[in-house]
C-alpha cells in the first residue's frame, strides 16, 4: 500500500514510517504540517494518508481540516486521523462526509502494531475504524441519552463495535456468539432507535453516526 | 533611556491589631475610668499630640496659596508628600497605627505620534502597553498618545510598530511636568489631611492644656492657696480644697477626649495619607490577579505543549517499537533476533530520552533544589551558567514559596540572557532579602542595551514580577553596563 504520513513528532513520524515499512507498506512520503500533506497528497495520490489532528502553526485541528479538504478533492484516498486525545467533535465532522475510507484512532493504539495495521487496511479497503473510545465518547456525547438508554447492556456494546466499523462476524467473534444472535441484537437496536436495517458496513456506521449526531 | 521601571504601582495592604483598644476594654468600668490617665496608650496619645503639632504647623505653609500659585503648588507637592510621610512615621511610632505609603509620583512623559494607518496605530498602543507604559488611540486621526515611556522608548516601541517618529519630542516636557506635579493627587490629599489636622492639632493642645495642666492646679489648689494666691483669690484654705473635684473631674476626662480627637486623627490619616480609595487600591489587586491568570494559563499551556510534542510523543514511538518487537517474537517464523535487538535497543535509548526530557520539564515546572532554600538553588544556577558568577546572597529568612520560585526563574532568565546576548565576560547575581523585600539583581559588563520586547523574556519576566506586585527596574545604557533589578514583596 502506498501511504503519506503527515505528523509533526519527528519520534512518532519515524515509529510509523518502521512500522509500516516493516508491513511491506511504501511511504511515499512524510511530512510534518498540512500545507505539505496536501501538497504531498497532490503529487503521490496515495492509498491511505495517516494524519494527526494538531499540527503547526496553531496546533489545533489543522490536521482534521487538511483530512476534510482531502476528502473533497481526492475522494479515493483513505483517511486514517489520529489524536493523543478523544475529541468528538472531530470524529462527527470527519464521519459526516458520508462516504467510506474512514478512520479515527488514539495515538495509544497505534502501539499495537496488528490493531493499527487492520485499521490501516479497513480505511484503505473504504470501511471505516473508530477508535473504542471515541465511539464511547460519540455514545456518550449523544442527545438521545433516553433512547440509548433503552438498549440493553449487550445491544449497546453490539452497537458500539458497528460504529467501530466492525462486521457482523467480527462482533459474533468478539462475543464468542452466532452471527444469527448478533443480526438480532442488530435488528433490535434499530428498531429501537427508529433506524432503517442495511446491510453495507459502511452504512450501518453511518446510520448509527447519523442517528448519534443528528442535530 | 538610562531607567525605565515597569512597575511601581504595587505597595503592600497592612493590617494593624489595635492591641491596646483590646487590652483596654478588659476590667471593671470604674477601675477603666480612674486608669485612663495612667495608661501607655494615654501617654503615646499625647506624645503624638505634642509632636504632631509642629509638623502639622510646618506643613500648612504648603497650603497657604502664593504668589504664582501653580509653581508653588508643583514645588511644594514633594514637600507635602514628604510631611504626610512624617505624620505616618509618628503614627506608626507612636500610635502603633502602620499606615501603607500611597504610590509615588510618576511623571506622565505624554507624547503624541501620529501615525501612517490605525493597524499602526493600534500596533503601538500594544507595544507601548506591553512595554509597561499607558497608551490611547486618537479617534479622529490615526496616531497614539503615550504616557509613562521615555521618549526614546517610545522612538524604538514605534519603530518596532513600523512606525518612524520623525521628533518622539515630549509635548511640553515642562508644562507636562509641572502639570502633573501640580495635579499630583497623592499631594493634595496630604493637604487636605494638614488642613484639617492644624485645628484638630490646637484642639488637642487645649485639651492638653485644660485638661492636664489646668486639672493638675486644681488638684493642687490648696498648695499654691498657701503659697502666694491667698491674697489674689481671698477666701478660706477649706474653700481653696473646693477645687479638688474639679481638678479631678478635668484629670479623668482630659484622656478620653483625647482619645476621641486621636481616633479622629487616625481616620484622617487613613483617608487622606495612606494609597487612597479602596477603589483604586482594588483595581490595582484587578490588574495583577488578572495576569496572575494570565501567566498560569500561558504557563500551562506550555507544559501541556511541552508534554504532548515531547514526553508523549516519546512514548508512543517508544510502545511503537517495542509493539513491533513483540509482534517479531510472536511469530511462528524464525525469531530474527538481530532485528528485535535493534528495536528493543531503540525503546531502550527512546525511554532514556523520554526520562531526561521530563526531568528538565519538571525543572521547569519547580526547580527541587529551590527545597533547600534559594541560596542554594541560585548557587546551582551560579554553577550551571555559561559564564563566572559572582554571587552575592543575603537570605536570613526564607520568602514565601511562590516568591522564592519567581525569584528562581527572574534569576535564571536574567543569567541566561547575559550568557546569550550581553557579551559579557562576567556577571554578578546578588539576592538579598530585607524585611518585607527579596531583591534579586543581576549585573554584566557586556553591551548594554537589554531593553523588553513584546513576547521576549525580559518582558514576560516582568509580567511574572508584576503578578506579585513586584516590580523590575532595567538600567542597560547602549555600551552597557547592564543592571537588572527584580524586586519582590517577601510574602504573597
Amino acid at each position: 500500500m502506498r501511504i503519506v504520513i503527515a505528523e509533526d513528532a519527528a519520534v512518532i513520524r519515524a515509529g510509523l514510517t518502521e512500522i509500516l515499512t516493516d508491513r511491506g507498506h511504501e511511504i511515499v512520503a512524510a511530512v510534518g504540517d498540512a500545507a505539505a500533506l496536501l501538497a504531498a497528497v497532490a503529487a503521490h495520490a496515495p492509498d491511505v494518508a495517516i494524519i494527526d489532528v494538531r499540527m503547526p502553526p496553531d496546533h489545533t485541528d489543522e490536521g482534521l481540516r487538511a483530512a476534510i479538504a482531502i476528502r473533497r478533492t481526492h475522494p479515493g484516498v483513505g483517511i486514517l486521523v489520529f489524536s493523543q486525545y478523544v475529541e468528538t467533535r472531530y470524529a462527527a465532522d470527519l464521519l459526516r462526509m458520508h462516504s467510506g475510507g474512514v478512520g479515527y484512532l488514539l495515538k495509544d493504539r497505534v502501539a499495537n502494531v496488528a490493531e493499527f495495521a487492520d485499521a490501516i487496511a479497513r480505511v484503505a479497503a473504504g470501511g471505516t475504524a473508530l477508535d473504542p473510545e471515541v465511539v464511547t465518547g460519540l455514545l456518550t456525547a449523544t442527545r438521545h441519552a433516553a433512547a440509548l438508554d433503552a438498549l440493553t447492556p449487550r445491544e449497546h456494546d453490539v452497537l458500539a463495535l458497528m460504529a467501530e466499523g466492525r462486521s457482523n462476524s467480527a462482533i459474533a467473534d468478539r462475543f464468542a456468539v452466532s452471527e444469527r444472535a448478533v443480526e438480532k441484537h442488530i435488528s433490535n437496536i434499530f428498531s429501537k432507535l427508529g433506524l432503517p436495517p442495511s446491510d453495507s458496513d459502511h452504512r450501518r456506521v453511518l446510520a448509527v453516526l447519523a442517528f448519534l449526531d443528528e442535530r | 533611556m538610562r531607567t525605565r521601571t515597569l512597575a511601581a504601582d504595587g505597595h503592600n495592604t497592612v493590617i494593624t491589631y489595635d492591641n491596646q483598644t483590646m487590652t483596654e476594654q478588659a476590667g471593671s468600668p470604674l477601675r477603666h475610668v480612674i486608669e485612663a490617665p495612667f495608661t501607655r496608650r494615654t501617654w503615646s496619645e499625647l506624645g503624638h499630640a505634642l509632636i504632631s503639632f509642629p509638623v502639622a504647623a510646618s506643613a500648612f505653609v504648603c497650603l497657604v496659596p502664593m504668589l504664582h500659585n501653580g509653581i508653588f503648588w508643583a514645588v511644594s507637592a514633594p514637600v507635602v508628600r514628604w510631611f504626610g510621610a512624617a505624620a505616618r512615621s509618628l503614627s506608626r511610632t507612636l500610635l502603633g497605627e502602620d499606615i501603607p505609603a500611597p504610590p509615588p509620583f510618576r511623571p506622565p512623559l505624554r507624547l503624541k505620534v501620529a501615525t501612517p494607518d490605525a493597524a499602526a496605530a493600534v500596533r503601538l498602543f500594544e507595544a507601548v502597553q506591553a512595554a509597561g507604559g499607558k497608551a490611547r488611540v486618537w479617534e479622529t486621526k490615526p496616531g497614539v498618545t503615550t504616557r509613562l515611556l521615555p521618549p526614546a522608548r517610545v522612538a524604538e516601541l514605534a519603530a518596532t510598530a513600523g512606525v518612524t517618529v520623525p521628533s518622539p519630542a515630549p509635548q511640553g516636557e515642562f508644562a507636562e511636568w509641572m502639570g502633573a506635579r501640580v495635579l499630583d493627587p497623592v499631594a493634595w490629599r496630604a493637604r487636605a489631611y494638614f488642613a484639617l489636622k492644624l485645628p484638630l492639632a490646637l484642639v488637642s493642645l487645649a485639651v492638653i492644656a485644660a485638661g492636664w495642666l489646668g486639672g493638675v492646679f486644681c488638684l493642687t489648689f490648696p498648695v499654691w492657696w498657701t503659697l502666694a494666691l491667698s491674697t489674689v483669690f481671698g477666701g478660706s484654705l477649706a474653700s481653696s480644697f473646693t477645687f479638688l473635684p474639679l481638678g479631678a473631674t478635668l484629670l479623668l476626662a482630659a484622656p478620653w477626649a483625647m482619645h476621641g480627637l486621636t481616633e479622629t486623627d487616625r481616620w484622617l490619616m487613613r483617608s487622606l495619607l495612606g494609597p487612597g480609595s479602596p477603589a483604586t487600591r482594588i483595581r490595582v489587586l484587578e490588574e495583577s490577579r488578572a495576569r496572575a491568570v494570565d501567566d498560569s494559563a500561558a504557563r500551562l499551556r506550555g507544559i501541556e505543549r511541552d508534554l504532548h510534542d515531547g514526553t508523549q510523543a516519546q512514548l508512543v514511538a517508544l510502545a511503537m517499537k517495542l509493539g513491533l518487537a513483540m509482534e517479531k517474537l510472536d511469530t511462528a517464523a524464525p525469531v530474527d533476533l538481530p532485528r528485535i535487538a535493534q528495536l528493543v535497543g531503540d525503546a531502550h535509548r527512546g525511554a532514556l530520552e523520554a526520562i531526561a526530557d521530563l526531568r528538565t520539564l519538571a525543572r521547569g515546572i519547580h526547580p527541587p533544589v529551590l527545597d533547600n532554600g534559594l541560596a542554594d538553588a541560585l548557587a546551582t544556577l551560579a554553577n550551571r551558567s555559561a559564564l563566572p558568577v559572582e554571587l552575592i546572597t543575603d537570605i536570613p529568612e526564607r520568602p514565601s514559596a511562590a516568591i522564592e520560585t519567581i525569584a528562581y526563574f527572574s534569576a535564571a532568565e536574567l543569567l541566561a540572557n547575559v550568557a546569550k546576548h550581553s557579551g559579557a565576560r562576567r556577571a554578578t547575581l546578588e539576592a538579598v532579602h530585607v524585611p518585607g523585600l527579596l531583591r534579586v539583581r543581576v549585573t554584566d559588563d557586556g553591551r548594554g542595551g537589554a531593553h523588553p520586547v513584546p513576547h521576549g523574556g525580559l518582558h514576560g519576566l516582568a509580567e511574572r514580577v508584576r503578578t506579585v506586585d513586584g516590580r523590575i527596574d532595567i538600567d542597560s545604557p547602549v555600551g552597557g553596563p547592564t543592571t537588572v533589578t527584580v524586586e519582590l514583596p517577601s510574602h504573597a
